[in-house]
Order: C-alpha cells, then structure tokens, then sequence
C-alpha cells in the first residue's frame, strides 16, 4: 500500500493546488462579476421585462442545487439501502452536496434584488401560497441535515445503521426540495413548456441523474485523475453499481426529455412554440447525442464501461447536458412572449451576458474551492 | 368594500397610447417600461391588412396568480377595493411574480434602460430610489407600490390607489366627467379621449362598468387561467360571448 | 445607518471606496447594501399643498386647455381642462409630456453668445454665457445700423408655431415700424398652406375649416392622420368616441392614406392610395356623384327640367343647369369631369374601380358628409388640384356652411392694443428705401411664388445665392429650419453667412448656427395668449398661466420683441415703451371681453387667467335648405342676402362656391407660364401627374405621428419610447417597407438599410409591415436630430429632410414634403 500512501500525498498537495486555484478563480470572477454588479446593476445581466425574467443565473442557481439534492440523495440511499460498498463515496458526495448548494445559492444571492431582506422576509411571510416560500424552508432544514450528517461520520467508525434516520430524514428533504423546485415551474399552468404535474418526478431523475454524475467525476477528482491512486474498493463499487446507475439514470432523463419533446411539437398550446426551435437547435442535439447518448453507449459497452476515462467522460458529459437541459427548460419556458405584438418578436432572444457567465465560474471556483477545502481537511476518500 | 373594476371598449380606443403616457407622467414610469401598454398587432397582406390594439393594464385579478407566489407577501391583494398592490419593504427581488403573471404586467425596477441614456442616470436619487426626476408626483407610499421604487422590486400598476382609495366612500361610478369626482379616476381612464375606459365598483349591481358588462358583454383577457381579472373589454356589440370558463359556482356563475 | 443613507448610489459607492474595497464591504452582490441603505427610505410621506393653473398644451398647434398641477414648486401632473371646449378634461397622448419638458434637462439656462466664428455641424459653437441686457443690445446696435444704412430689409424674422397677439401677433408691427418686407415670415408654407389656398380658390375665403364632425354621417379623408396628427387630436378623439361608439347612426368614415395607420384601422373602409393620386380619387368621386345624380339640388342647383344630362363622356350645354351657390359646374363636367370614371381613377389611384364607386356612392347617399384632407393629399406639385377636386366634393354634398359640414373659424373678441402703431411711423417707416424691396422669400413675386401665403423653405436658398439679396441678421420663433427645411443642407450654407438669433428654449440643429441664444420660457413659464385654431367655427381664446416662476434665465419672446424695440432709436422704441410688456398688452386684449363676455362668465383678465379660456358658442352661420342665416339668439332665422354671403361665406368674386375659380383665372398667364398648364382649363379641379423628384424609385412618405410633441417629441425619452406604436420597437422606430418590396432588393426583416435620393442619403432599421405600399417607404418625421438633447442625438432614422428634395406646389407654396421619390438598399 505504500504507493498509495505516497499518492495520497500527492494528491493532498494536488487539493491544495485546485483549492488555491479556484479560490484565484472565484478572487477573479467573483470580483469582475460584482464589480460588474456595483456598476450597472442588474443591468449587467441580459434579462428584461419583456418576458424573460429568469435568466442563465436562476438556471445556475436550480442547476447546482438539483446537483446538491441528486448528491444527496445518492448518498442517503446509499446509507439506506447500499450498504457497505458504497462507504467511500458517501461522505464525498454529502460534502459535494454541500459545496454545490454554496455555489448555487451564491449566485441566488447575486441575482435577488435583496438577498439579506430575503433571509427573514421569506422565513416569517408564512406564505403558506408560494412554492419558493416552501423551498426556501425546505433548504434550510435540507442543509441542516447535510451537516448533522456529516458531522456525525467525522468518527472513523460511525455505521450506516446508526445513521439510517438521520439518512431518511436527508432524503426525505433532499426529494422534498427537488420535488418544490419542479413545482415552482410546473405549477404555471398558463406556461404549457414548463407546466406538468410530472415536473417534480422528471426533475428528481434529473437530480440523481446529477448526483451519480458528479459523485464519480469528483471522485476521480480527488485521486487527481490518477486511476493507479484510486482505491480498489472505489473501482470495484464504480464498475460494479454505479455506472449501471447512471446509464440507468441517463435513460430514464432520456425518456422524460424525449417525451416532453414529442408531446410538445404536436402540441398547439401558445408557449409551446418554443419545441419548433429548441429541438431543432444545435445545443439541444449535442445534449441530446454527446451529452446523454454517448455517455450511455460509453457506460453500457462492455468494452468502455469499467474504463476509468470512459467513466470520467461520460459523468463530464452528462453534467454538461444537464447544465443545457436546466438552460433550455428555465429559459425556454420563457421564450414566447405572453403577447404577440409590435414589440414582441415572435421569440424573445436571450444570451447570458459576461456577467451572467462569471456567475458560472462563481459557483464553479467557490464550489470546488469548498470541495477541495473538504477533501483536504476532512479526509472524505477515507475507507472510515 | 368596493371591488373597483375597469371597462375598456376596444370598438371606441382609438390606439392613441394616451393612457400610457398618462400612466406614465401620474406614476413616474420609466420610459418603455409601461404599467399601462397598448399592443399593436397586424394580420393580412396588402392590400387588405387589419391593423389591431389592445390596452393592457394591470388586471388587478379577483384570483392573482401573483399574489399566491410570492415568497414574502410584497404581493398582495388589498381586501378593502380589490387592488393588487407591492410592499416595496417586503419584496426581495426574486421576479417569481413576474414569471406567474400572464397578464405580463410587473416589471423588475432594476433593468437595463430600454430608452438610453438611462434617465435614472440623468436624475439621480439621493434618497436610495431609483432615480429622483424634478417632476415626480408628490404621493409616495412604497408599502403600497406608490411613488418612485427603490432599487431591487417589481413594480406594477396601481389602478392609481393614491387617487382611487380616496374616493369618496360608496360611489358606483369614478366618471372623470363629473367634475368633483375628476380627481379620483385613475390617469388611464381620466385622459380617454374617446372615453373608452370606465371605472366603477363592480361590487355594486348598479354600477356603469356592471351595466357595460351585461348590455356590451363584457370580457375577461385568458380567463382560463383563472385569474379573474377586474379589468373587462368590449369588443364589439356584434360579438357573440365567449364562454369565459368552464367551470361554475355553486350559483351557476364562473 | 448614517453612512448608508446618504445616497451612495452603486457608482458612487465604487468610486468610493475602489473596486477592490467594493469586494469586501459587499460581499454578496449590491443587493445587500441596498437592503441596509433603503431601509430609512421607505416610509409614506404626505405632500404638501397642490396649485392648479390653466395653460394650454403646446405640442401641436389644437390648443388644449389644461391644468397644471404644482405641488412643493415642481410641476407634476398635466390633465385637460374639464370646462375647456377643447380638451373637455382628456388629454391626447402628447398632452401628459410637458412636465418632461419643462424639465428636459437640455434647456438653455440664460442668453448665450456665440463665441466660435466657425459655422458647421462639427463646430461646437462656444457659447458663453451673457447678460439679457447684452444680448439685447447686440441685437439692437445690429438692427439700429441696418436702418441707419437704409438695408433694414435684410433683417427677417421667421416663426414656425405662433400662438397669439402676444408672441407672434407683434412681429407684424415691429416689421412694418422697423421697416422690412420680412417681419415676419411664417412657416405656413412647410405646414399646410396647400389646403389653405386650394380652398381658398374655390371658397374664397383661404382659411382651414372648422367641422361639424359630432353631426355628420360620413368623413372622407384624404391623407389626413385623424387619429394621428390632425388638429385638434385630442378633441378628434373625443369625437370619435361619440361617433363610433354613442351616436346614432353611427358616423361612417372612409380614410385614404399611403399605409394601415390607426385612422385607416378603425374606419369603416380603408383605402390605401398611390401617393399625390388623391386627386384622381376625387374627381371621379364627382363624376359617380353626378351621373347618378346624388349631388345637393339645394346647395348645387340643377337641371332646369329636373333630367340628369350627366352621363359619362358626354358634354352638358350650361344653359341646361341652373346653378345655386355654385358658378361653373357644367364647364368642370365638360372640360374635366365627364371621362373622370371610377375605371379611371383606379388605373390611377391603384385602387380598386369597386371600392371607389362604394366610396362615392356611399359619399353622395350619406348626409350630411364631409371631405376633408391635409397634406397627405396636397403636398405634391399637382397640391392644389388635388385640394380643389377635395374640396370640390363638400360643394356637391351641400356641407358648406351645414349642420355636420364644414365652416370657417371666427376670432375672438380682443381690445385694442395699448397703443396704435399708426402713430409711431416715422418717414423711414412710411416711406425708406425697404418699401421697394421683395421679401426674401419671393411670396407674392412673379419671379417666385406668386399666389403663396409664405414661402419659408426659400429664404435660406435665396439668401445664400443673394437673389433677390442676401440677408444680414435673422431671428427665429418657434422654427428650426435647418431641419424642418427640405433639404436643410443648403440652410447650413445659407445661416454661415447670416447674424442668426435664436429664440428657442432647447438647442437645436438651427441653435447651432445661431450667433445669439435669447432663450424663451417653456410653455408652462409664459403669460400668454393663444386664440383657437380652428375648431367648431364660434370664436374661443386661450391664456398660458405661468405654473411657476421661470426655472432659468429665460424671457417670454413677446417680450425679448418689446425690449428689442425698445432700443431701436425714433419712434418705434417709443412704441414698445408704451406697450411695455406682453402682460400689459394681453390685459388690454382681454378689456374686449367686458362688452362681450365668455359663456364661461370670462369678462376681463383675471377672469380670463382663472378659466384659462374665453369662447362664445354658437357659430353665427348656418346654410339651411338652400338658404344662408345669421343666429338671432335663439335659431339660424335671419336669412341672409346674396351680398353678405359673399362678404362673409364665400369670399369669391361672385359670391358663390366656384368650381371654375376666378381667383386662379385672374392668374391665368402666370400659373399657366410657371406650371405650364393650359390657361383653359387650370382654374379646374383636374387632374395633373405629380413630379416626383429625388431619382429614386420608391415614394417616401414621412407622417407626423401622434407622439410628434413639436419640436420636442425626439427628445423626450417616453416619446421615444412609444413613438411608432404599429412597428415599434420601443428604442427603434423603423422604417416600414413590404415585405415584397424588401425581398426583391434583398433587405431582411428588421436589417439597416440604406435610403438614397439625388441629394444624399440616411440610413435607419426597416420592418415589414405588409399594410405599407409596395412602392412606398414610411417613417416617421421625428429622429435624425443631431443637435437637439442627448436622448435625439443621432437616433435613426436619419432626418428626411436630407434627402427630401426643395420643391413646392407653384401655387400654393406648399413644399412638397412626400412627393420625393427615393432608393432604398441593405447596407
């Protein structure tokens, strides 16, 4: 074990180094991005009041929270229902969850018009009404449970039986939130692209779709990309479950993609529109291909499928494809305007602006810089 | 209580946009950003083209999809005259109401300045509003949506609650041709040249904007999604009447 | 809590305290600031005391009554006057705009010299600020040497928009006491003179009408913009109102235009016309009108033995048909109106031979029906014809002077000025050189334009070519040549080599080129009078009550006029000091009132100051089954003689409504070697092809549109914003093109393209909009301004007037604004 040992070292000062270099990332766009921000405002975001109100942050924001639950989720049921062999990512992905949700919510709070306000006037408006009154509730408690479970593995030798309440409790959240987040956009009945009852169903495939993603891409992460350094029982549990999961799971997102799809080029609804144009985009063809298809082709030949790079790849890929599916299903539910009109073309158009972008980088570099603060200090790869 | 409600007969507005401009002057709106608009859509091919408006104001709705999404209440129906008015100290900015209006009638302070240069620029606030033009009006009651915003809310018509709630109480009908009710009609309707719009209580039976609704049959703008909108439109004597809904109440009514 | 409530604006906070600082104190974005920073700001405050004063709207000439409001000394809020004829309460879309205006934050702030000698667009010219005093001793020393030198003519005042005897009312005498043919030209020739003169060489009267819409049953409009633009349109509006929505039966209307604008949208038939084919339009409208004979026997007269003769192609004898208030009917038929047939026409027009015969026969049924028609139909070189054959149409009807027609506008009943000018003439005045001069213009000149009311659009040309001389010193009211001016590069010359004196409140393009700024107020600063445009014929009159006092260094331009005159050495200063000033002056206008008081109970000045309107209903003339009566208190009774029809009803040479007209028969030779029409038939209404100059082959039509706030709407940002409302694009307005037209030269929907004529081009964006002509460009008169505020500068599309080519009807004057033809091309 003595390479691996040695390894581990490296791979120590290798956290340090991503660390270091995404806090220098989060220095540099979080800095341009709030700067941006003091200067023009909310001007520095491409959003406007002709319809699109809800712009590439709002999708950074459901992307990297739905990560956060899919993580969760992954881990809980792990607990619940793994067993033994998933012991090594489970700590990993709580901590990811964690990250991820900082980076989310981060750039929530660059967007908000007041998001101090918002801490106290959302928890006491007890507005029973409103879907973001309960996500918000449904977050905290979520990120509660995040870290009470996580503290409470910081023993080496904690069980999964002792943790099994805890576990459910974090699931039960973690479903609860996603199924809320669904809600707020399948509850617009009058926005036939985003409204369907099966929106929280399709959007915790999505989340887990994320978290099985993300637990093998970081996972790999951690041992810097080195498959020599990662650990036989990590190999084994990747091999043997979890990249069947996640072909499993890419296929189920296939089917709620391609079925809203068909459902919505048949349909005449006003806002469905949309469909003609999404799919026939380029963006939703490389989701479609690169970033669903060709990760489940790589995950279910036999010949790719225990590949430590196919299986890098394919994760990068569908995370990829899940950052486009939240941008087409956030933004494309906006795009035909409520009225035609002389001021209306028939599509809204909508880019994300530099600043829009920065966010991305902003909740990438501060969540990976949380990541990597966590896989240095709290040794999450350990067996224990 | 009233239940204050707006007619626009669509067969008389002659698309002038002085509603807008009116709106515009009474509640310091910004340029382009209008609480009060009026669409322009055309159909056909030369030479036989039909050129179309439609006034839009808040629909302040019986049913606001607005009001129940909001995460802190800044959205809120007023009980006592049925306006749909902001709490501009409660709303954080999160434009969710933005996104379940339908009406397409709130609009987010802080975007970019549709008319460049920004005027918020030209006439800077120094009271942390959005901008402090010499010629804003003097009422100003931001738990109510009224005056000059501050940064970061939505902002939306008033179906001008400084000058409506003000009324005296009882009145069926706020006609801006009655002189000493003049001052309480909303700007939208107190400028209509053609008298296109009528403002009135629908709460009482008696009332013009009720009367219209029955003789001109009056209707609702997508009712289907069950808003129930206080603003009605007359399109036309000939026009056969739309069911609004499909579903009734226990007396028979949508 | 004190740090963040003294209005640290995100900028402001950045220049602060540094970017990098920003970092650390914000933390999560600007919002959390603003959370803190606002939380003081936001309580309800109550507001002071509100002032309502009486003024009327100044962006269009309909003369509005409205009220201003005033509260903590800032002017808020702007609604029509409840008890004032015009706005009766309602305002049109313009009307909300004047607190921006008063505001607009371009203003000139004092009297300004110039202090740069160069003259040009990228000149800045070095204003510097100077004393009102100074400015008006300058002025003074210029003209007094003028005089001095005996070449006081080549001193001119041009106004645009003249409001009453206190503005542009005084410029007459100080012409004729300082002695210059041209004190004052006005701009009615670049307005709509074209209307004026073509009636007036039927009806002799040479006015616009004022309408009886609220009665009529139907309203033909060539190329008018009621729902635009047409004076008065906020009462237009009212109107309409009343007669597509209450009335009974509701009021038919048939519009006439070159593109789907709201007027044709809400009319009962719209007819999208060839441009300057009006004309055409008409005369076989009359021709369908006589052969199915549905002509008014009471007003028209007819066949001495009741037989309908007019039948297409063939000539009538006049000694068969007995004319009533008409002189030459027979004579049109047969020189003009037989051949005139809807097949005709259509061939013309581009119209279809169906929708004209509906249209005439509806016309000729419809009773009592008005044609009316503005510059869209007569801003063409064939203007006049097209007018007359308009107009020609209210005679066959019989709506000349009827309930539901048309009449002429009455004036008010002011007093005499303070003083009579007559008797501060000095010799010089009486009888010094200038008496021999032309205008600069050459109006009423056999080299120029003989039969025009004013030729404006010439006296840049004329005075850059010295011919008939070249001006000196020019002073403007109310008017921005350079731009409004067709093809205003050749003003540009022209002011390089002129003292030009300014008297706009804002800068313009022609502010530009000026050697002096005395700036006026804006409208809701001034004291002054405004008498009614016309309107519904019974005489009214209007006072602006300063809301507040002057917010700048401004003085009302009645009185920069006095005080000019006041230094100009003889008897005329003499005069002005007697005058004194213009609030001394429009006190003895409204002494008129106490022998006639208003129905309003306005009978003197602080009467007339409280209302804000004198008017006296109703309108004393009515034609009434083939007779004129004069109002007797209770009912038109008193019949009036052929005599005093003609000296008050129809101010021809016989008294009647002439369809041969005298006026241009006395003319014959001139029109007829100026134009080369045939001295037979030119006193007809006939039909004449428009010249379309510019070498360009596409029409390019340039409509003012409701939101033109005159000389003001381009930079208004809310104006702006709703400025195009059909096409608009809230920050764009485009310039309309058929689809079809775009695609066979390859332009796409929305691109910048390319307008070109012999004198130039412009560029702008271009929208398709399938109810424009397919051989028709249209924008809106409004952007291109390169001078005029922040918000105008160099928003496209670019002015037409370069590229719209200088030339005007021979008779009328009208310059032909929409008769240039031009290219268009992607860029």
């Amino acid at each position: 074990m003595t390479s691996v040992t040695v390894t581990n070292k490296e791979i120590a000062s290798k956290q340090l180094g991503i660390m270091l270099l995404a806090l220098i990332g989060l220095l540099f766009a979080g800095g341009l991005a709030i700067s941006n921000l003091m200067t023009a405002g909310h001007a520095a975001f491409n959003t406007d009041n002709l319809g699109l109100f809800w712009g590439f942050p709002i999708v950074i924001y459901d992307y990297f929270l739905l990560t956060s639950t899919g993580l969760a989720m992954v881990a809980s049921m792990a607990l619940i229902f793994g067993g033994e062999d998933y012991r090594p990512i489970i700590r990993r992905a709580l901590w990811l969850a964690l990250a991820g949700l900082l980076g989310g919510v981060a750039v929530l709070m660059m967007e908000l018009g007041h998001p101090l306000r918002a801490l106290w006037a959302i928890p006491f408006s007890f507005a029973f009404s409103s879907p973001l009154y309960w996500k918000v509730m449904a977050v905290s408690f979520y990120v509660l449970s995040l870290v009470i479970l996580q503290a409470r593995m910081m023993k080496p030798d904690w069980q999964t039986q002792d943790l099994r309440i805890n576990a459910m409790v974090t699931l039960a959240l973690a479903l609860a939130v996603t199924a809320i987040a669904g809600v707020v956009y399948g509850s617009q009945s009058f926005r036939p692209f985003w409204a369907s009852g099966d929106i929280p169903v399709a959007f915790i495939f999505e989340s887990l779709l994320g978290g099985l993603a993300f637990i093998i891409f970081f996972t790999y992460l951690a041992y810097a990309f080195n498959p020599a350094a990662v650990p036989a029982s990590v190999k084994k549990l990747f091999n043997d479950r979890l990249t069947n999961l996640l072909a499993l799971a890419i296929f189920i997102h296939l089917l709620f993609v391609l079925a809203r799809m068909s459902s919505g080029l048949y349909g005449n609804a006003e806002g469905l529109q949309v469909w003609q144009t999404l799919a026939t985009s380029r963006l939703f063809f490389a989701e479609i291909f690169i970033g669903l298809l060709l990760p489940l082709v790589l995950l279910v030949n036999p010949r790719t499928r225990i590949r430590p790079w196919a299986q890098i790849l394919a994760a990068l890929l569908v995370m990829n494809a899940l950052l486009i599916a939240r941008y087409e299903y956030i933004i494309g539910g906006q795009l035909v305007p409520l009225f035609k009109g002389a001021w209306a073309p028939p599509l809204l158009n909508y880019a994300p602006s530099p600043t829009e972008w920065l966010l991305l980088l902003v909740a990438i570099f501060l969540s990976n810089a949380v990541n990597a603060f966590g896989e240095m200090t709290l040794r999450l790869g350990r067996e224990g | 209580m009233a239940k204050w409600g707006m007619v626009i007969d669509l067969d008389t507005c002659t698309g002038c946009q002085a509603c807008t401009t009116a709106c515009a002057m009474e509640n310091n709106r910004l340029p382009g950003e209008n609480w009060q608009d009026v669409l322009f859509y055309h159909e056909g091919t030369y030479p036989n083209v039909k050129l179309m408006w439609f006034p839009r104001p808040c629909m302040h709705c019986e049913n606001p999809s607005c009001v129940s999404v909001c995460p802190t209440k800044a959205t809120y129906k007023d009980p006592d005259g049925g306006f749909v008015l902001m709490d501009y100290n409660k709303c954080i900015g999160c434009k969710y109401c933005q996104v379940a209006c339908p009406y397409g009638v709130r609009f987010y302070v802080d975007e970019k300045a549709v008319v460049q240069p920004d005027i918020r620029g030209v006439f800077p606030s120094e009271a942390g509003r959005q901008w402090d033009p010499p010629y804003k009006g003097p009422q100003d009651d931001p738990s109510r949506g009224i005056g000059i915003q501050p940064h970061g809310v939505v902002s939306k018509c008033t179906f001008c609650y400084h000058k409506v709630s003000k009324a005296p109480k009882g009145v069926a009908d706020l006609d801006e041709d009655i002189p000493e009710l003049k001052e309480y009609v909303p700007a939208c309707v107190r400028v209509c040249a053609p008298k296109a719009r009528f403002f009135g209580d629908l709460d009482q039976p008696q009332s013009m904007v009720n009367k219209l609704i029955a003789d001109k049959r009056g209707v609702r703008l997508k009712d289907e999604t069950g808003n129930k909108p206080q603003v009605y439109y007359l399109s036309g004597g000939a026009t056969a009447s739309v069911p609004s809904l499909r579903s009734m109440n226990d007396s028979g009514q949508s | 809590m004190d740090i963040l409530s003294t209005g640290l604006s995100r900028r402001r906070f950045l220049q602060a305290s540094g970017t990098a600082g920003a970092l650390g104190a914000v933390g999560l974005g600007g919002g959390a600031l603003t959370t803190l920073r606002e939380a003081e700001a936001q309580a309800a405050t109550t507001p002071g005391e509100t002032r309502i004063t009486k003024n009327i709207c100044h962006q269009c000439p309909a003369r509005c009554g409205i009220d201003v409001y005033t509260t903590n000394g800032r002017v808020h809020a702007i609604y029509g006057t409840a008890d004032h004829p015009i706005s009766n309460g309602k305002l049109c879309p313009k009307g909300p705009l004047g607190t921006y205006i008063l505001y607009d934050p371009d203003r000139f702030k004092g009297p300004m010299k110039r202090t740069n000698p160069n003259k040009g667009r990228n000149e800045d010219p070095g204003f510097v600020p100077i004393s009102w005093e100074e400015a008006l001793d300058t002025v003074a020393e210029r003209l007094n040497t003028l005089r001095d030198q005996g070449e006081s003519h080549r001193f001119a005042l041009c106004y645009g928009r003249g409001w009453g005897a206190s503005c542009a009312g005084l410029q007459g005498t100080f012409g004729s006491l300082y002695g210059s043919p041209n004190v004052a030209i006005g701009h009615s020739s670049m307005c709509s003179d074209g209307s004026i003169i073509s009636k007036k060489a039927l009806d002799g009267v040479g006015g616009y009408n004022a309408y009886d819409y609220a009665n009529a049953n139907m309203l033909l409009m060539f190329g008018v913009g009621f729902l635009e633009a047409f004076r008065p349109y906020n009462n237009n509006m009212q109107v309409w109102g009343y007669i597509r929505g209450v009335k009974v039966p509701k009021t038919r209307i048939t519009a006439v235009d070159i593109h789907i604008n709201t007027t044709l949208a809400g009319s009962d038939r719209a007819l999208m016309i060839k441009p300057g084919t009006d004309g055409a339009l008409a005369l076989a409208i009359a021709h369908v009108i006589l052969t199915e004979g549905l002509w008014e026997r009471s007003f028209v007269g007819d066949f001495t033995d009741g037989v309908n003769r007019f039948k297409t192609g063939e000539r009538v004898s006049p000694s068969l048909f007995e004319e009533k208030w008409v002189k030459g009917l027979v004579d049109w038929w047969n020189t003009e109106l037989k051949d005139r047939t809807p097949a005709w026409a259509a061939e013309i027009t581009d119209l279809y031979e169906r929708d004209i015969l509906a249209t005439a026969r509806e016309f000729g049924t419809t009773r009592p029906s008005i044609a009316l028609f503005e510059r869209g139909a007569h801003a063409h070189s064939n203007g006049v014809l097209n007018g007359m054959a308009i107009h020609a149409l209210n005679a066959l009807v019989g709506s000349l002077y009827a309930k539901g027609g048309l009449m002429s506008q009455m004036g008010p009943s002011y007093g005499p000025m303070p003083v009579d000018a007559k008797d501060f003439m000095d010799d010089y005045a009486l009888n010094g050189p200038w008496k021999t001069q032309p205008r600069i213009d050459l109006k009423g000149h056999k080299d120029g334009y003989l039969l025009a009311n004013n030729m404006l659009q010439e006296l840049g040309p004329n005075s850059l070519a010295g011919n008939p001389y070249k001006l000196d010193t020019v002073m403007f009211y109310q008017t921005n040549p350079i731009w409004t001016a067709p093809n205003g590069q050749v003003w540009e010359e022209a002011l390089k080599e002129v003292f030009v004196i300014d008297t706009s409140p804002f800068p313009g393009e022609t502010a530009m080129f000026a050697d002096l700024i005395l700036p006026d107020h804006t409208y809701l600063e001034r004291l002054q009078d405004a008498p009614t445009y016309p309107f519904q014929g019974w005489p009214m009159t209007q006072l602006r009550v300063p809301a507040i006092a002057p917010l700048y260094d401004t003085q009302y331009f009645g009185d920069t006029l006095i005080e000019i005159g006041k230094r100009i050495k003889g008897p005329m200063g003499d005069y002005y000091k007697a005058l004194d000033n213009t609030e001394n002056v429009i006190r003895h206008l409204a002494k008129g009132f106490a022998t006639d008081p208003g129905d309003n109970g306005v009978n003197d000045f602080e009467s007339w100051k409280e209302k804000g309107v004198w008017y006296k209903k109703p309108y004393i003339y009515r034609f009434v089954d083939g007779e004129f009566y004069t109002w007797d208190g209770q009912d038109y009774a008193i019949l009036m003689t052929e005599e005093e029809v003609k000296e008050s009803l129809f101010k021809t040479d016989s008294g009647k409504f002439e369809l041969r007209s005298g006026w241009l028969e006395s003319n014959a030779d001139w029109i007829a070697r100026k134009t080369g029409r045939d001295p037979r038939t030119l006193m007809f209404p006939h039909w004449e092809e428009p010249v379309h100059p510019g070498g360009g082959d596409l029409y390019m039509v340039t409509p003012k549109v409701a939101m033109h706030a005159e000389g003001r709407g381009a930079n208004i940002p809310i104006a702006i914003a709703t400025l195009q409302p059909v096409l608009g694009g809230r920050k764009t307005a485009y310039i309309e093109i058929n689809p079809q037209t775009a695609r066979a030269r390859g332009i796409a929907n929305g691109s910048r393209v390319r307008l070109s004529s012999d004198l130039g081009s412009i560029e702008g964006y271009c929208k398709y909009y399938e109810g424009c002509r397919p051989d028709t460009i249209v924008f809106p008169m409004e952007h291109g301004h390169w001078a005029m505020g922040r918000w105008a500068k160099d928003r496209l599309p670019g002015h037409c007037g370069e590229i719209t080519v200088n030339q005007s009807d021979r008779i009328t004057g009208q310059c032909s604004y929409y008769t240039t033809k031009v290219s268009i091309e992607a860029v």
